[in-house]
């Protein structure tokens, strides 16, 4: 695995405030499953999702996202597992990895859109402002991933719905 | 100055890019069943349109228009966005590896979303400048995220009831919808564009 071993051994969460989404077991190590999660699309709970290619994963970008859970439950490769996030902690992230650059951005955009007039200068500085915002989400997520707010839980094993409706999420995203 | 906080609320309330353009319809209804999921999504969302439409901007101002490459624009535009959000899922990466797995867990991609295109050919119509143009986008993608968090904090409380089985699921959201955007067609005479 070329990907670091991060394992979190805390408690599992429950509750009503946990985003879940499913992810299927690709390899066992010792006592930690690895696990990569099913591609989904914004549009993936969608019976036609097979036919336009929202739901097909590239498998590079498949493997950047394996992460590793601690096998307690004896999983085996190829089981399909509901792995759980706080929505506190996921709302943390995307804040961290959209707001925060959108933000910065912005404000360097219309500093300068003050002073000039002109378009390139104005690109500039919004370009300026996404790079700095990165490099504060940078920081930002490394302290978040420290205290393991970027860690998802193992919650139970995934059963399927049952089918006949056109479109209804595949999972509580 | 006042021209753009006349942009942002026509383009977040008064022509919301869900309620009055019906775009990014399938996202509204697939990823609407918790708020905070929501928000987190909107966030996405937001960050991908305004950052792809400023790259559709350019692109169209500084390559299609000179070279008279017009009618191209459609699939010009789908190209840029693609590759904005791999670029963005690329940036997040390097940025922060337990990030990028976080967040491809739990936020879909968005690269299909027709909220994204519907919003850089809109801008483009409208001959807006740079700023202008950001300006547009963000506050565009501002309501698509207000709708989306007003919505899912709705299907919360849809949950809890009682709803006769055959309208049950989308029906019920549709109508609920519907209704929302009756309300946001209160905001109509705010702004004239």
């Amino acid at each position: 695995m070329n990907a670091r071993l991060e394992v979190s051994h805390e408690p599992a969460l429950a509750g009503p405030d946990i985003a879940e989404s499913t992810a299927r077991v690709v390899a066992l190590d010792g006592d930690v499953a690895w696990l990569e999660p099913v591609p989904q699309a914004s549009c993936s709970g969608c019976v036609s999702a097979g036919l336009c290619g929202t739901k097909s994963g590239n498998a590079k970008r498949m493997l950047a996202k394996r992460f590793a859970l601690p096998n307690d439950a004896a999983l085996r490769v190829g089981e399909q597992v509901v792995v759980g996030l706080s929505q506190q902690s996921l709302l943390r992230a995307s804040a961290v990895a959209y707001g925060l650059p959108l933000f910065t951005m912005l404000g360097a955009m219309v500093a300068v859109s003050r002073v000039t007039m002109s378009d390139g200068p104005t690109i500039l500085a919004a370009l300026g402002g996404l790079a700095a915002g990165f490099g504060i989400a940078r920081l930002l997520a490394g302290y978040l991933s420290r205290r393991g707010e970027l860690t998802p839980h193992y919650l139970r094993r995934f059963v399927a719905s049952g089918e006949g409706e056109a479109c209804h999420p595949t999972s509580s995203v | 100055m006042q021209d753009l906080v006349l942009l942002i609320v026509s383009a977040a309330l008064v022509n919301n890019v869900i309620l009055a353009r019906f775009l990014g319809l399938c996202s509204f209804m697939g990823v609407t069943t918790k708020v905070d999921t929501a928000i987190g999504m909107g966030m996405a969302c937001t960050f991908v349109i305004t950052v792809s439409s400023m790259a559709d901007w350019g692109v169209d101002h500084y390559l299609l228009v000179p070279y008279g490459l017009g009618y191209l624009r459609t699939v010009t535009f789908i190209l840029v966005i693609a590759a904005a959000v791999q670029f963005t899922e690329m940036v997040i990466r390097k940025v922060s590896p337990a990030l990028f797995k976080t967040l491809g867990i739990y936020l879909p991609l968005i690269t299909t979303n027709c909220a994204v295109l519907g919003v850089a050919l809109l801008l483009v119509e409208q001959k807006m400048n740079f700023v202008q143009s950001t300006v547009f986008a963000f506050a565009s993608s501002l309501g698509y995220s207000l709708v989306m968090a007003i919505f899912a904090g709705l299907r919360e409380r849809v949950a809890l009831a009682n709803v006769p089985r055959l309208f049950a699921g989308p029906p019920v959201g549709f109508i609920t919808a519907s209704l929302l955007a009756l309300a946001f067609m209160g905001f109509s005479g705010m702004s004239t564009n």
